[in-house]
């Protein structure tokens, strides 16, 4: 009996997985060469066509899942990046800065270096339940990203119950905790499972109450909608009516993510790695990732629910209509009715600025020489020219302007979810409930019973 | 017909492991228990598991093996299996001279072997009624506190890394460096300096040593509260650690605790002053006491501790007499018989040894009396009743030294 005599048993449980994918695509490519050599391949097509713009929002849908899962892999690695630098600051140390410039490819490496990892899994695992939990843990941080307004109208899935449908799948992820503490077959991981489970559903309360004050405002779950209402200048934004939620929702954040100080589900002071102390390659890679995922996400809905979301500081449209270029995307387009003369301008700008600026740099630095300084002068003229259609690009459309603020404000965040870990120690399991129950659940009722008070307050004034 | 041989499953027998289909791993026939101890400890009762800390875990400062018994987080009983770092220091002190076991003795305080290097060299000084030059014993007193505070800036960070905290073990390590790099201007080691010789000590002050400290000690202070200020008024800092592990002062004492846990529990016991040796009468520092007992009462007593032995540390710079380091001995050194027993303050309390010297150039017996053991046996009695997250802040604001305590 030789090993090869039954290769099925002797695959990894991915592999049981990728084999039939492949069998299915070689079936599939089989299939459609021989319509096509048979002749009955363009109507076929057709059909095929004519069923996908039936079902156009299926389709829709798998591709802003599928953009949503790419987008967060660059976004983890900023945050891993970030978190790396920020706290080796703190810590008085330099950080990483031998990968790239100033290390910023470090985490990319990372991430790279996980995959290539042995994937291992131990004897002893429930290995269906061991291999699905990463994946659980990461969907369910990955499918909140559909519901959040990264611009004007760049909403990965139009929802009315935005928010409800955030917290339902947000909260499948403890799910995938206790999947992988259950199923690793060790005691460490057993409890980090479970105090994940305890933590975070006692801590979901509060974080849901906390925005029930802002749902009472806005008068919807959309979460598009909740930022058209904050529009305006950044007083209009939410966390100025309602501060004391955003103070219970951004700790219950915290808890919700798993983050210092409240990261004692992977404590590894006390509990080793938590729940994945067995994990090890591109499986443990996943519950890396998500955590990473989970503080953008988290920081992306305190920004649309309290800090405006895609809204600038200010509402500078007037203005630019107030100096004439409020449109000039018209401008650019209708470039061909300035006449051949005044259309030489346009090309003219390079040669114009390149010798500029090369005269320029010449005068400063003589010791350069002629060509040097034209090189020079050249990738200065470039950068200037980029620039220059940079901030036209970001002041002419709405959805650049919005993606900027929307990223900008959510690594802020990021940024101080970072130098907390680096500041705090670990709070305790008891005490965290405690605080959970004790504190923050009474707050954010009172901050319901008072904003509906004040609500009704308001329109028997106005009414 | 040919029947393939048996085999029995094996551990050197590779084929037959890889062969043999990985399993649940079969169950460890229990030992028949030596204690009515072990027999009740190793009886589960009803929703209780064991959890193994150590002896490879982050926070167990070394390797330290304690098997816990809980209900659920709660630690229902612990028993503490030492010995993973024993190496006899005391019986191969007896196969060297008294100059080897100098050397011997170095590691059994990793973190501050100054203090563990000078208990052979007090000890045969004490047996041949030595005369130690002046000079001598200011250089020990400076570089015992320098190492004592190094010892106390890295507690600090190792309670804060216990806790979650990130920043303050960084904090004390750069404090730790400076001192380091000072000592192995000194002493040529940046961790077991073997510095300490019979009748004196190893080289005199350089400029390099005398510089480097200059220029740390105009800074010191400053970067001790700095350091303070990231945790003392910390909320979650204080919540963790106040009214945690308090050991009142008769379980101290009948636990012959020494050192700051001692003392931060109301007894206000330091070698220095109880039984003074060296130059320490001739100094004037204060011994920091607290009431409280608690691990935040240790921790405060630590930071009162490196500022009084910035003190001391200045005191002995104005007061360092010119002369020798070295009293003249000859090169076959023969202890005269008899027995001696010395003791000293280390930064974890009464580092003690008992000499016994049968009249050879080899010490008869040389018994050796650490803290840590001593200090470390409270975890048995604070843990109990406490969280799993409790048991780190507890044994961290013990201190404890592995080196020492399996010697």
């Amino acid at each position: 009996m030789s090993s090869l005599s039954d290769p099925w048993k002797h695959l990894s449980t991915s592999g049981k997985i990728i084999l039939p994918l492949v069998a299915l695509l070689v079936l599939g490519t089989v299939a459609l060469t021989v319509l096509w050599v048979v002749g009955i391949g363009p109507q076929v097509m057709q059909g095929l066509l004519d069923t996908a713009g039936a079902n156009i929002g299926i389709l829709r849908f798998l591709a802003a899942a599928t953009g949503v899962l790419l987008f967060t892999v660059p976004a983890a690695f900023v945050i891993i990046f970030m978190e790396l630098k920020i706290i080796a600051f703190m810590n008085l140390r330099i950080g990483p800065n031998r990968i790239g410039p100033w290390g910023t490819l470090s985490s990319t490496i990372h991430g790279l270096k996980v995959l290539a990892k042995e994937d291992y899994t131990p004897s002893g695992v429930d290995v269906p339940v061991f291999t699905l939990a990463p994946a659980v843990v990461y969907l369910a941080a990955v499918l909140t990203l559909l519901v959040i307004p990264f611009g004007p109208g760049m909403l990965g899935y139009e929802m009315e119950l935005g928010l409800l449908y955030f917290f339902a799948v947000g909260g499948l992820g403890v799910i995938g905790l206790m999947m992988a503490g259950w199923s690793s077959f060790n005691k460490y991981s057993l409890l980090g499972g479970l105090r994940a489970a305890a933590a975070i559903i006692s801590y979901e309360l509060p974080l849901i109450l906390g925005v029930m004050g802002v749902v009472l405002l806005a008068g919807t779950l959309n979460l598009g909608t909740i930022v058209e209402n904050q529009s305006g200048w950044f007083l209009n934004w939410y966390a100025f009516q309602q501060p004391l939620a955003l103070i219970i929702f951004f700790i219950a954040a915290t808890a919700e993510a798993s983050r210092t100080p409240f990261d004692f589900t992977e404590a590894d002071s006390e509990i080793v790695a938590g729940f994945a102390t067995e994990y090890s390659g591109m499986r443990f890679g996943f519950f890396f990732f998500a955590e990473y995922v989970n503080v953008f996400i988290l920081s992306a809905l305190t920004v649309t629910l309290f800090l405006g979301g895609w809204n600038g500081l200010f509402d500078i449209d007037p203005l630019l209509e107030a100096v004439g270029i409020a449109t000039p995307v018209s401008l650019s387009l209708d470039i061909a009715s300035l006449g051949p003369w005044l259309m030489a301008i346009p090309v003219l700008v390079l040669p114009i600025l390149v010798m500029g600026l090369t005269a320029l740099v010449w005068m400063v630095k003589s010791s350069w020489g002629f060509l040097v300084s034209l090189i020079v002068g050249f990738v200065l003229a470039n950068l200037l020219i980029v620039g220059a259609l940079s901030i036209w690009a970001l002041f002419s459309f709405d959805a650049l302007m919005g993606i900027t603020w929307f990223l900008g404000k959510s690594f802020a965040l990021v940024a101080l979810f970072v130098l907390m870990r680096a500041t705090f120690p670990r709070v305790r399991m008891d005490q965290l409930m405690g605080f959970a129950w004790k504190w923050m659940m009474p707050a954010a009722l009172l901050n319901i019973f008072v904003t509906a008070g004040a609500i009704l307050i308001v329109k028997e004034l106005a009414g | 017909m040919r029947t393939e041989p048996t085999r029995i499953r094996s551990l050197d027998d590779p084929e037959v492991l890889v062969q043999t289909p990985a399993t649940i791993y079969d169950a460890v026939p229990p030992l028949t228990p030596r204690t009515e101890r072990e027999a009740e400890f190793y009886t589960l009762g009803d929703g209780e598991m064991f959890v193994n800390l150590g002896p490879q875990h982050p926070s167990t400062h070394g390797v330290l093996r304690v098997v816990l018994k809980i209900d659920g987080e709660r630690i229902v009983d612990l028993d503490p299996v030492l010995g993973y770092l024993h190496r006899g220091v005391e019986k191969i002190c007896e196969h060297g001279d008294w100059h080897h076991a100098i050397s011997n003795c170095d590691p059994l305080e990793y973190a501050a072997s100054m203090f563990s290097e000078a208990l052979p060299v007090l000890a045969a000084e004490k047996l041949l009624g030595l005369e130690v030059p002046r000079r001598a014993e200011h250089i020990r007193v400076l570089v015992w506190e320098l190492n004592r505070i190094a010892s106390h800036a890295l507690f600090i960070g190792w309670l804060a890394l216990d806790l979650g905290g990130l920043t303050p073990i960084l904090y004390g390590f750069t404090e730790r460096d400076e001192i380091v790099e000072m000592l192995a201007a000194l002493t040529g080691q940046k961790l077991l300096f073997n510095y300490m010789r019979i009748g004196g000590v190893n080289g005199d002050l350089n400029h390099e040593f005398l510089s480097r400290l200059g220029d740390w000690m105009g800074r010191a202070g400053k970067h001790i509260d700095g350091q303070a200020t990231l945790m003392n008024e910390n909320e979650i800092f204080v919540n963790r650690t106040k009214g945690l592990g308090v050991i009142d002062r008769e379980t101290a004492l009948r636990l012959a605790m020494s050192g700051p846990p001692l003392r931060a529990s109301g007894v206000p016991y330091d070698v220095r002053r109880a039984h003074p040796y060296s130059v320490y009468p001739e100094l004037e520092f204060d011994v920091p006491v607290r009431s409280e007992g608690d691990s935040y009462a240790r921790y405060l007593l630590h930071i009162e501790e490196i500022k009084q032995s910035l003190r001391i540390i200045d005191q002995v710079l104005q007061r360092m007499p010119d002369g020798p380091v070295m009293a003249k001995l000859p090169r076959l050194l023969r202890v005269p018989p008899g027995r001696a027993y010395i003791a000293l303050e280390s930064p974890r309390g009464q580092y003690a040894a008992y000499a016994i010297s049968d009249g050879t150039d080899q010490p008869f017996r040389f018994r050796i009396h650490d803290p840590s053991f001593f200090n470390l046996q409270a975890v048995g009695l604070l843990t109990p009743g406490h969280l799993v997250a409790d048991i780190m802040a507890i044994m961290a604001s013990l201190d404890p030294i592995m080196g020492g305590i399996d010697k």
